[in-house]
């Protein structure tokens, strides 16, 4: 057969890079529209980042799970164990703040998702079963470590620091998001782990025959979406000033939403790190604006499983994955 | 005779492409009727349109004393048309009798509910598995506990239980064996002297010869022209379906006083842990290609796997260059220099999600990184050249190096992992079945290629179904049979029947 190359920008080729921002102008534009004094100020768009940032980390750790393939039903018990284990750390064993960080970040979210990637790999379990068990499971845990009261009296320079604004404008969570999505976009742009990820969630027999270390990838993909769920957990205690062991119930949908409707397919190997940020705005400015406007919040959730099925159709129809 | 399907001056046309251009085509009672053309000539969307799958934009299709602008799949199937994909589309977990009736289960009744007659199912089933020379199955086999062979029979059973009429056959011959293809060979003889008409596409022209009676053939979406089979040689065939002079066979002729170099491979005592190949030793010089001949099942992909780390092994030692490998896993193998360019390439050989680029850069990019491969940096511009070399070295035919691979025909696709492999310094590639599903042109064309790399001292090994493909590539030949290697063959003193023979030999005596 013989292609006749026409090399015109269609509406196709504009979805294709640009379908998410759109979604979010038009979001704003239209509660802009409605509540022009209100919803259109600095101060509340600043407030909406604010809100999202956890939904933005959350969702940058589920990234990964989704982009093998699999998923991580887990990542919001991983957040409120390890925001928990990191509270109790400051306040019963006195360590400093940023010691205590570093402990809940990097060896409580990181050893929670290899466990999660290490029983993904070994039984051969879809992600999806072995991480509805480690949610139940994580969950269960924080309750038992907290003996389920919220550790409170954090230290104030904690609170502050992190759940406060940088400059008086800048909120830290935000700041924390934004800066780990930069890692995480130089990671999967230019390093070789990054690259093997997306091979890996492309075909997976295709990359153990290409000289991929299934497993170790797999595992580093669970560890990610736990260091970064861990992480979201230090901004929900520091905004809370406490730690409650059943923080964040139900927020592994919001990461999930945040990266689908940033356009990473659900049968992996295809998406993009920056669009994530911009899928959790989009549920951001959906449940701002929607109590600004004065709806209930039993719409909000209609709306956003509206939003939810509109953006992956248009993409089916629209977008990159109409080519598989 | 009055044709069972006559579809004339049919035309399809997609965004951009002209897919199919006036082509006539018509199937007649008991014959078997040969489609014959490149990758991308259109023999596919002519039978989806057959199939009632496709619309056709011009033409007409009479079947059954009817004429129609286009069929429905519900017309096709009413008409007597059955297709066999060649990915077949039997249903794994379900048994040989429910595949057979799948959609058109036997009913009796009990009392007032109607039930499934698994009575008459069984029987009639054994029936259809008997004409197939499926006698020895059951008809509560599980389709999964089957050879591909195996499962072919069980989609022309399923033809033949609703009175198909005809007959097609994608490709049916691309996983089988010698000995399978003459037992389908049979079956479709059979069908034949019973007035069904079938239709039998193949990229193998020796087969063409064997079993065709009238052959159609298409080039770049255009018809050529229909003509007795007994009417053409293999070379005419290429000639009509490429316009171009094409060699039909590859045949390697060494030069005069040719030397093999040093011993640069061995594989010694090799046994995986599944039993799937005992004892392998085999020794690979410089300069050499060496086939692997054998039935499916024999354990020559499975070797290979082993050697390359994909499949666990017990025992063996494998030795490049003198140095004894440890591996592993295939990153272990692919950093010491050992590739594997595998059978099904959609399945196992390529990224569907990745631009040609990265396809082609990423086992360079493994065998520089560290920490089994969690480690180390990518680098655009150095992919960049990577591909572009490659692209230019082998020829690679793509719009561009940020076309998905996927897009492209199978014979770039393999270019595309032969490139991947090129480009990482391999000093050793294993082909298992490299020009399955691969058009003439660009099958020559690998041939050259491995004969390149063979010059250039790396060593390559083929594993191959098609004797006439090892013998015109190879310089040894193994054969394997039941996990073990039963003979080893100069190609000066190998015959198509010294093959077959000691593929099915006793593996007692091991050579």
């Amino acid at each position: 057969m013989k292609t006749l190359q026409k090399k015109k920008f269609t509406f196709n080729d504009y979805w294709d890079r640009y379908s998410t921002i759109t979604i979010l102008v038009i979001m704003i534009a239209v509660f802009g529209a409605l509540r022009p004094t209100s919803f259109l100020t600095g101060s509340n768009l600043i407030k909406i980042m604010e809100q999202s940032s956890i939904t933005i980390l959350l969702g940058l750790g589920e990234f990964f799970a989704i982009l093998l393939g699999g998923i991580d039903l887990s990542v919001s018990s991983t957040m409120a164990l390890s925001g928990a284990l990191t509270a109790q750390l400051m306040v019963n064993a006195g360590l400093p703040p940023l010691v205590a960080i570093l402990i809940g970040v990097i060896i409580f979210g990181a050893a929670i998702g290899m466990v999660n990637g290490f029983l993904v790999t070994a039984t051969g379990l879809p992600p999806f079963i072995i991480t509805l068990g480690t949610q139940a499971l994580l969950r269960s845990l924080g309750y038992i470590v907290t003996d389920a009261r919220a550790v409170s009296g954090l230290p104030a320079s904690f609170s502050k620091t992190m759940g406060g604004k940088l400059f008086d404008i800048i909120p830290v969570p935000i700041l924390v998001a934004l800066v780990t999505a930069a890692i995480l976009t130089f990671f999967t742009a230019k390093l070789q782990a990054g690259r093997n990820l997306y091979a890996l969630g492309g075909n997976s027999q295709s990359a153990w025959y290409a000289g991929i270390t299934v497993k170790k990838h797999t595992i580093l993909a669970f560890a990610i979406s736990g260091v970064c769920a861990a992480l979201a957990g230090m901004v929900n205690i520091a905004r809370l000033a406490a730690a409650e062991p059943n923080a964040g119930t139900g927020y592994e949908t919001y990461a999930i939403e945040a990266v689908i409707i940033g356009g990473a397919s659900f049968f992996g190997g295809v998406g993009k790190i920056p669009k994530v940020i911009i899928g959790g705005l989009i549920i951001g400015v959906i449940n701002n604006g929607l109590n600004m406007v004065g709806v209930s919040s039993y719409y909000q959730q209609l709306a956003m499983g509206c939003l939810l099925i509109l953006a992956v159709t248009l993409d089916r129809f629209f977008g990159a994955s109409r080519k598989n | 005779m009055e044709p069972i399907v006559q579809m004339t001056g049919i035309t399809k046309r997609f965004p951009g492409v002209i897919a199919l251009n006036h082509i006539d085509f018509d199937v007649r009672p008991g014959e078997v009727h040969v489609l014959l053309g490149e990758n991308g000539a259109g023999k596919s969307t002519l039978m989806k349109v057959l199939s009632g799958a496709y619309t056709p934009d011009e033409g007409t299709i009479r079947l059954g004393g009817k004429e129609y602008k286009h069929l429905t799949p519900h017309i096709s199937a009413e008409g007597g048309i059955s297709i066999i994909y060649q990915e077949l589309s039997v249903v794994n977990w379900l048994d040989i009798r429910e595949n057979i009736f799948m959609g058109r289960l036997p009913m009796k009744k009990m009392g007032p509910v109607p039930v499934v007659d698994y009575a008459q199912m069984n029987r009639r089933t054994e029936e259809l598995l008997e004409k197939v020379n499926l006698g020895h199955r059951k008809p509560t086999t599980p389709v999964s506990e089957l050879s591909i062979s195996e499962k072919q029979m069980v989609e022309i059973a399923k033809a033949v239980a609703f009175n198909a009429r005809v007959i097609v056959m994608d490709e049916p011959t691309s996983s089988l064996t010698e000995e399978e293809i003459q037992r389908l060979f049979t079956i479709i003889r059979q069908l034949r002297s019973e007035g069904k008409g079938i239709v039998f596409i193949s990229h193998k022209l020796s087969e063409i010869a064997q079993i065709g009676d009238r052959i159609t053939i298409m080039k770049d979406g255009g018809y050529v022209g229909t003509y007795q089979v007994a009417d053409l040689t293999t070379d005419d065939m290429i000639r009509l379906m490429v316009g171009r002079e094409i060699k039909g066979t590859y045949q390697h002729t060494p030069e005069e006083n040719f030397q093999f170099g040093d011993v640069i491979f061995e594989c010694r005592h090799l046994t995986r842990k599944d039993g799937r190949c005992k004892d392998v030793s085999f020794q690979l010089r410089q300069g050499e290609i060496l086939g692997f001949s054998g039935l499916v099942g024999a354990g020559r992909s499975e070797t290979m796997c082993a050697i390359y780390g994909a499949a666990p092994k017990v025992s063996g030692e494998i030795i490049l260059h003198g140095k004894t490998l440890s591996i592993k896993n295939p990153y272990t193998a692919l950093r010491q220099g050992i590739g594997l360019v595998t059978e099904n390439r959609r399945e196992t050989g390529f990224f569907q999600n990745f631009s040609n680029k990265r396809n082609i850069a990423i086992a360079q990019q493994l065998k520089n990184s560290s920490l089994d491969g969690l480690g180390g940096f990518t680098n655009e511009k150095q992919e960049q050249a990577i591909a572009e070399k490659q692209r230019e070295e082998i020829q690679i035919k793509c719009s561009s190096l940020e076309q998905l691979t996927v897009e492209l025909s199978g014979g770039n696709q393999q270019k595309v992992i032969l490139g991947k492999w090129m480009a990482s310094n391999v000093q050793l590639l294993i082909f298992d079945e490299p020009t399955k599903g691969i058009d003439v042109g660009t099958k020559s064309e690998i041939y050259k290629l491995m004969r390149g790399l063979a010059d250039q001292g790396i060593g390559v090994i083929v594993v191959s179904s098609e004797m006439t493909e090892l013998l015109g590539l190879c310089d040894r030949i193994a054969v394997m049979a039941d996990g073990r290697i039963t003979a080893m063959y100069d190609v000066a003193d190998a015959t198509e029947e010294k093959l077959a023979k000691a593929a099915t030999a006793e593996t007692t005596a091991s050579a």
